[in-house]
């Protein structure tokens, strides 16, 4: 049997709040970490070639969804690490993104989101298009 | 008693004793057929935590390593699992009715935005079974079936040869009640009311929604999960749906309260105060 590869989100939007078009990977000291239901966030300082920092937001996978992917909360990812995030910037043009894959200190990679498309219908709705 | 007739007798006794020999000879293939475990009255016993919409067999970090939604990315080539908010791949289209049809592609062409899960509303059946990203857990007696979900922190409770109640409130999980056919579980759903999504971005439905879902327990690892959804308010036949659970042994379910920290309808908000294009053509 065919398992069906859809990889979205049970809860919010991604296409709404977020570009797929807008990819971005930014690397900066952590300041904040919210395992939050029904998504987390965690929080970076990030500084620009001019030296000015700016505090950016990313949103992630609920609790029981990174403890699930191998998050350990308190330990993989702490106030003050040097992280490097890759994931898409909100459509707002805010210091906000959506995170998907995070470098953490100790140079493991982890998934702190989905891909990009959660949530939001995907490419194929459910009724077909006359 | 003479010696010879004695003899006999005890042969004859302990032939008795034995298990007749075509009986031992069905139990063998039988058990490696159906190779799971069931309850005293040799139901299936569906009790354990499980995955849905995943054919992937092994625990949870097994089974989920691939690079889509809940995956762990460590081996790229392996499968996703089914979300509640696309439609589920290769398979047909919910067959809505033309008028239902539009509606349910004004939902797809705001991406959504009005997803009542994403208000921390119950998310419904079948949305809530075909979920892959969060574990579920099935306890099972004889009277009762107990079905806990991570997502949401929703629980049904299936009455096990029962009719439903004529003064039914119409609500988010409906009514369910459950009966055997030979080794699947049927349960049969109904008094829900019209504020949850089947399965699918704008999957909306009325309260005449009756819900059918079947369990197969076909070996250790897997149920066969189908499900019918009949609404002539909306659907123009019944809209069925063949999906798995997967077990999960050693996974835990995690408590999730949705209300915590519910952020996105407010930016759902913004964006629709700033005029800020996020619509699909």
């Amino acid at each position: 049997m065919l398992c069906a590869t859809a990889p979205l989100l049970a809860h919010h939007s991604f296409g709404a709040e977020y570009d797929a078009n807008k990819p971005i990977t930014l690397t900066g000291v952590v300041t904040k970490v919210e395992w939050t239901n029904p998504h987390s966030f965690f929080y970076v300082d990030v500084k620009d070639d001019n030296g000015n920092v700016a505090n950016w937001k990313f949103e992630g996978y609920p609790p029981g969804v990174l403890y699930r992917t191998g998050w350990k909360r308190d330990v993989t990812m702490k106030p003050g690490d040097t992280v490097k995030v890759f994931g898409w910037q909100a459509r707002d043009g805010t210091h906000w993104a959506h995170s998907r894959e995070v470098t953490v200190a100790d140079g493991k990679k982890l998934f702190f989101g989905p891909p990009a498309g959660t949530g939001d219908g995907g490419n194929t709705p459910a009724v077909d298009v006359k | 008693m003479s010696q010879v007739m004695r003899v006999l007798l005890s042969f004859a006794l302990v032939l008795m004793a034995l298990p007749p020999a075509p009986v031992a000879a069905q139990t063998t293939p039988a058990k490696k057929k159906n190779s799971f475990p069931r309850v005293r009255d040799g139901k299936p016993n569906l009790t354990g935590v499980w995955q849905g919409g995943s054919t992937a067999r092994g625990t949870w970090e097994e089974a989920n390593r691939g690079t889509g939604l809940g995956g762990t990315g460590l081996d790229p080539a392996a499968p996703g699992v089914l979300s509640s908010s696309d439609r589920p791949a290769n398979r047909e289209p919910a067959p809505y009715q033309p008028w239902a049809a539009a509606k349910v592609m004004e939902s797809y062409k705001i991406r959504g935005i009005d997803d009542p899960a994403a208000r921390c509303l119950p998310p419904g059946v079948p949305r809530t079974p075909l979920l892959g990203l969060f574990p579920t857990q099935i306890v099972q007696t004889p009277e009762l079936i107990v079905i806990l979900y991570e997502y949401m922190g929703m629980s049904r409770v299936i009455r096990m040869n029962a009719k439903h109640p004529d003064d039914t409130i119409p609500s988010y999980m409906g009514d369910s009640t459950g009966h055997w056919e030979g080794d699947t579980l049927v349960v049969d759903s109904t008094g829900f009311n019209d504020k949850t999504w089947l399965i699918g971005t704008g999957t909306f439905h009325t309260e005449a929604l009756h819900v059918t879902e079947r369990y197969t327990r076909v070996d250790k690892d897997r149920i066969d999960y189908d499900v019918t959804m009949e609404d002539p308010g909306v659907l123009t036949k019944p809209w069925v749906i063949h999906s798995n659970l997967m077990l999960r042994e050693g996974t835990r379910l995690q408590e999730y309260v949705c209300a915590e920290n519910n952020v996105d309808p407010g930016h759902y908000e913004d964006l629709l105060k700033n005029g800020i294009k996020f619509t699909r053509p």
